[in-house]
């Protein structure tokens, strides 16, 4: 839903980063405002995952120039838990294993350091168990996933759901979901997308990093970006999408007045 | 679990022991290239003694074989028929005389180093953590045995085959190797020690392998129930080197095999595989030690027991990653069988980490033959006695696949037959 | 555990640190013939239990101290510790009330009220001021039932026939050099007896407080359950700061008969030292259980994470047929500690079985050993055996090192053994993160993953206090 009226939720502004001292982000510029849903597209080594994990204050990766504005206050001087905790929210293209945490545990924490954050009342274990009950339902996930360890043995899309209940739970401002559809099923697929769009409010803005198309027929975006070496080199809206999914990404390279044009 | 210290030095005023006096009496004069550490060697040995129990390194380990084996060099006497020599295989026959060395021809490849350059490198991996030597270390060099000294470049294409013969003779065999490859080299090496009398083979291979250098080595030993086996195996590897050691042990009245590894830089691949078979009064001892003095380094061992009679078998296994060896990679499993009430089994896995970037697995088991296993097999209409071979001998293929082709030559028929076989 | 709680935990120092003034009697340093004679004067014991105690220091005379497990530590000076302190308060007083007040007031500041009105509701206390043996809760109440729990003194002056039965018949006096110390010098410490066919009806503990600067604790306990007894008794242990080190040399003994069951339990936080090493307690304790019945069983549980050096390996003779040991251990070091830990499970008997689950973490500077024995007799037909042992590095100035010995002479047995090292992944860490969950927390949410199985063999509400003490440890030592 695009309103040019909405007010700005995330401001990205030529932003540079590395990893391992080699530079992956070349100066990426990227406005989401509230009610939006945007789809960052590209081929693998493009830096679409980095672009991820530099929002969320991954420590390996170093901003080396530009700027993120969160509601407009600086995000990237923030630790991870404090992005999380004001509402960023990074959905993970692959979830880590933690064994012996409590799947449960981990979930209530979070929750309730979120809800401080946000002025609401810490919810004891039982209000706990009411509300993740609600929002297993988004998922349509199975209640015994909760006694299990975080992720631990858990299928490619139990991980993915597991992620969008957690999204569910924490009911961020900005959501970006990486590579959220990849190893999925259809079902999982569908389920996955049906939280997703269920979450998606005029009030919060969803940036999903995708290969392929087919989880754009599932979420429409309003705009679509691609990104290569390090930079979105196209902006357009969800027929961009049509037109990678026919062509390929060859034509991105092959196009270099694209290229000149950023 | 409370022992003495091992201490390798006694009170000055101590009787030296008989046994080690009568051999050091029975020595000649220091004739090889290092006499003040033959020397160094005579005396730390008459302080030392005997190995005893008392000392942790051999707390599981009955020594009187050793005491029972006669206190002089072995003599040197016909050797018994040795089997054909298989395709592709250099075989060489070390016993203990420098005359022999002198007369062989190396494949393509191997060269034989100077007295110079043999002088400077020998003993170079031997002390990695600059401790007092151990005593088969000290027994070895005490008896002063010709060097076996060789400097590998390139890749050999011939399987070097070592070969110790002790025969049914007394005393003490002593037999000492020292092999440099340089990088890039590739050498595979199988050592066989056989024998069949009261004798002692005293055997210490050093092995210094360069950059990304590869040393396959496979050690087959037959011995007989008087028979004693001391070998230590000193090797140092630099980074991209890959070492990678089989051993199979039967039939010594004592056996103790001493695998020491350091990966100098880390980086390097060990890969440790053994078999030991223990049968009526048998001993068969192993005490590897392999320690990564730099990062990402990795460690294979599989360590496998047979146990039948009122065999022993003692299994030591440390591994040593220290702080600057980060993301090291290790596993080790000690797998023992036990068939017979009267066997017994000590496995001591010994881990030492203080980096905390690493993976370091390590597994026993100590079981009889899986029932389950024998009841499927049965159940598909092969006897029980059949099943048990058939068993047994996938147990042992696991170690004997690692060996070069022509290494079935030197093993005896038994392990390709059956538990009975086996015991023989 | 809560995020607020995680966070006041790991914002203290060692909060049982307090030293309680209170006059003590205390004997003069040194031990001698005549010490060990004093003691038993002054417990007004029975000559065959002087006579035990002369024995075992005779014995200790001709023992030499053991280095074998390389424990760093200075020479101990057995002639600079006092053997005999106790809080001047002669008589043991029949009700509480008649107690001195400070020390009441000193087990409410550990949690550990004894107070009619506070009592913690189902756990008899008994709890251990320095020397001796200040007050046991709820006896009258164990006494319906036939339990006997109280201090080894009062047991000593009325139930001799059991003490002399059973003393030192799991743990002989000459077993160990501290244990033979312990026999000769032991002040106090617990006695339980469950007779035949009784369930304790309550959870039985013990609480040890050092509060001298220079004495030696040397606690004794014995803990006898007759066929188809049962009972679960645990032991906590805090100690004050002091720049010097104390010496606990602790004898635990356990014995079940038939279809009898215990379930031991420890938590075990004796002043660590500060972060370069100084101070703290050594911790060098003998405990043993012997299953002599047959289907009887023995459990240890324990979480250490005090002490500057911890030496310690909870056993089980497994005797009786089908008999079962267990062994559960966390054991976190930080700082400069070192924790020299495992057990020894002996199988005797036919078809005994025993696990053991040992998870060490080892932070700062600090070294944590497993060091474990499994022993398959010759008669031990269908025994098994299943080890786990898993180590956690944190940062990489810490050792762990892991000794698991296995010894069989059994073909009809099982033996298997499991260990793994691991560390807490920066991706891990960053996953919790990022989903709003402090550093802190995050560490101590995983940590506590770890010794998840553990933790889960602790009645519940220590489950609880173990949890808080790991987090409580580990303040500072990431990051």
């Amino acid at each position: 839903m695009i309103r040019p009226d909405a007010p700005v939720l995330l401001e990205i502004r030529d932003l540079h980063a590395s990893v391992a001292d080699q530079p992956i982000l070349h100066g990426v510029n990227l406005t989401l405002r509230a009610g939006e849903i945007h789809a960052v597209m590209g081929r693998n080594g493009s830096g679409k995952s980095t672009l991820s994990k530099v929002l969320a204050g991954h420590p390996a990766y170093t901003v080396t120039g530009g700027s993120v504005l969160y509601k407009g206050a600086d995000l990237l001087e923030l630790d991870p838990e404090q992005r999380a905790r004001i509402g960023l929210f990074l959905g993970f293209q692959y979830p880590v294993e933690i064994p012996g945490v409590s799947n449960l545990e981990f979930l209530r924490v979070s929750t309730n350091a979120r809800r401080m954050e946000e002025g609401e009342e810490e919810l004891d274990t039982f209000a706990f168990e009411d509300l993740v009950n609600e929002k297993l339902q988004v998922v349509q996930m199975d209640p015994a996933f909760l006694e299990r360890s975080v992720n631990e043995g858990f299928s490619g899309g139990e991980k993915k759901r597991n992620e969008i209940l957690q999204m569910a739970l924490l009911e961020p401002v900005v959501a970006i979901l990486d590579e959220t559809d990849s190893g999925l099923d259809i079902d999982a697929l569908r389920i996955v997308a049906g939280g997703v769009n269920h979450l998606a409010g005029p009030d919060n803005a969803t940036l999903l990093i995708t290969h392929y198309q087919r989880l754009l027929d599932a979420i429409t975006p309003d705009y679509v970006h691609v990104m290569a070496h390090g930079r979105i080199l196209r902006t357009g809206g969800k027929e961009l999408a049509l037109e990678l999914e026919q062509r390929g990404y060859d034509w991105v390279d092959a196009e270099p007045a694209v290229l000149e044009a950023v | 679990m409370v022992a003495a210290p091992l201490t390798t030095s006694a009170p000055v005023a101590a009787p030296v022991h008989p046994w080690v006096a009568a051999l050091l009496g029975a020595l000649p004069a220091p004739a090889g290239l290092r006499p003040e550490i033959t020397l160094s060697a005579r005396a730390a040995l008459a302080a030392a003694g005997l190995p005893s129990r008392r000392q942790d390194d051999w707390r599981f380990t009955d020594t009187a074989p050793i005491a029972a084996v006669a206190p002089q060099l072995l003599a040197p006497e016909a050797l018994p028929e040795l089997p054909p020599v298989a395709e592709g295989h250099h075989r060489v026959v070390l016993d203990g005389r420098p005359e022999t060395l002198a007369a062989i021809a190396w494949p393509a490849g191997i060269e034989v180093l100077s007295a110079d350059e043999t002088r400077d490198a020998l003993g170079r991996c031997l002390d990695p953590e600059g401790k007092a030597p151990d005593w088969p270390v000290l027994l070895q060099g005490a008896c002063d045995a010709p060097v076996l000294a060789l400097r590998v470049r390139g890749a050999v294409s011939e399987v070097l085959e070592l070969v110790s013969e002790a025969g049914s003779g007394p005393g003490v065999l002593p037999v000492r190797v020292l092999l440099l490859l340089e990088p890039e080299a590739r050498l595979e090496l199988l050592q066989v020690h056989r024998s069949s009398g009261a004798n002692l083979t005293s055997a210490l291979v050093e092995a210094d392998l360069g950059a990304g250098a590869e040393l396959r080595h496979g050690v087959v030993a037959n011995g007989g129930s008087e028979s004693v086996l001391l070998a230590r195996l000193a090797i140092r590897q630099q980074p991209g080197s890959r070492f990678a050691l089989a051993t199979v042990s039967r039939g010594w009245g004592l056996v103790r095999l001493e695998p020491r590894v350091v990966q100098s830089e880390g980086a390097a691949e060990t890969r440790l595989r053994a078999l030991q078979v223990v049968d009526e009064h048998q001993i068969a001892d192993t005490h590897s030690r392999v320690r990564f003095e730099g990062p990402e380094g990795r460690l294979e061992q599989l360590h496998k027991v047979v146990a039948d009679g009122q065999g022993r078998s003692v299994f030591n296994g440390a591994v040593v990653v220290p702080r600057l060896a980060q993301r090291t990679d290790a596993s080790q499993l000690s797998r023992s069988l036990l068939l017979s009430d009267r066997a017994r089994v000590d496995t001591k896995p010994e881990l030492e980490i203080v980096a905390d970037d690493v993976r370091c697995a390590h597994g026993a088991t100590v079981s009889s033959l899986q029932e389950d296993e024998l009841f499927y097999l049965r159940s598909r209409g092969i006897g029980a006695a059949e099943a048990a071979r058939l068993l047994l001998r996938g147990y042992c293929q696991e170690i004997l696949g690692d060996f070069p082709a022509g290494a079935a030559l030197w093993q005896a028929p038994s392990f390709s037959g059956g538990p009975e076989e086996i015991r023989r | 555990m809560s995020s607020a709680s995680v966070g006041e935990l790991v914002s203290q120092p060692y909060k049982y640190g307090f030293i309680t003034d209170i006059e003590t009697e205390k004997i003069a340093k040194g031990l001698s013939e005549d010490v060990v004679r004093l003691i038993s004067a002054k417990k007004e014991e029975p000559a065959f239990l002087l006579d035990f105690r002369l024995r075992a220091y005779r014995q200790w005379l001709q023992m030499e101290e053991p280095d074998w497990a390389a424990l760093g530590y200075p020479v101990i000076d057995y002639q600079d510790i006092i053997y005999y302190a106790a809080p001047k308060q002669q008589q043991k007083k029949a009700s509480l009330d008649e107690v001195d007040p400070k020390l009441l007031e000193t087990f409410d500041k550990l949690g550990i009220p004894l107070s009619e009105q506070k009592r913690l509701s189902n756990v008899a206390v008994d709890a251990v001021f320095d020397s001796v043996s200040i007050a046991t809760t709820y006896k009258e109440k164990l006494a319906e039932h036939g339990v006997i729990f109280c201090s080894i003194s009062e047991a000593v002056k009325e139930h001799p026939e059991l003490i002399e039965k059973y003393l030192g018949t799991v743990v002989p006096s000459n077993d160990n050099y501290f244990a033979a110390l312990n026999s000769a010098v032991f002040s106090d410490g617990s006695f339980v007896f469950i007779p035949k066919g009784v369930e304790c009806p309550m959870e039985l503990s013990t609480y040890f407080r050092i509060n001298s600067g220079d004495t030696g604790q040397f606690e004794r306990t014995l803990i006898v359950a007759e066929e188809g007894a049962s009972v679960s008794y645990l032991e906590g242990c805090t100690a004050p700061m002091f720049d010097t080190n104390q010496l606990h040399a602790a004898v635990v003994e356990l014995v079940t008969l038939d279809d009898a069951s215990i379930k031991y339990s420890t938590v075990q936080n004796w002043y660590a030292g500060d972060e370069n090493g100084v101070g703290g307690i050594y911790n060098f304790v003998t405990k043993r259980g012997q299953c002599r019945g047959d289907r009887s069983r023995i459990s240890w549980t324990q979480v250490e994470t005090g002490s500057a050096i911890t030496w310690k390996y909870p056993s089980c003779v497994l005797q009786g047929a089908d008999s079962v040991g267990e062994f559960y251990s966390v054991a976190l070091t930080n700082n400069r500690q070192q924790a020299d830990t495992g057990t020894k499970m002996i199988h005797v008997g036919p078809r005994t079985r025993s696990t053991i689950v040992s998870k060490g973490i080892s932070a700062g500077h600090s070294s944590n050993s497993y060091r474990g024995l499994v022993q398959i007799g010759p008669k031990a037909v269908g025994a098994r055996n299943y080890s786990q042992c898993d180590s956690m590095l944190i940062g990489d100035q810490a050792a762990a090192n892991t000794y698991p010995y296995i010894r069989s002479q059994q073909s009809e047995a099982d033996i298997e053994h499991e260990a793994s090292t691991c560390r807490i992944s920066e991706d891990q860490l960053f996953y919790l993160q990022s989903r709003g969950i402090g550093f802190e927390q995050a560490v101590s949410m995983m940590v506590s993953g770890f010794c998840r199985d553990v933790f889960h063999q602790l009645p519940m509400e220590f489950a609880a206090e173990a949890d808080k003490l790991l987090a409580l440890k580990l303040e500072g030592s990431v990051g």
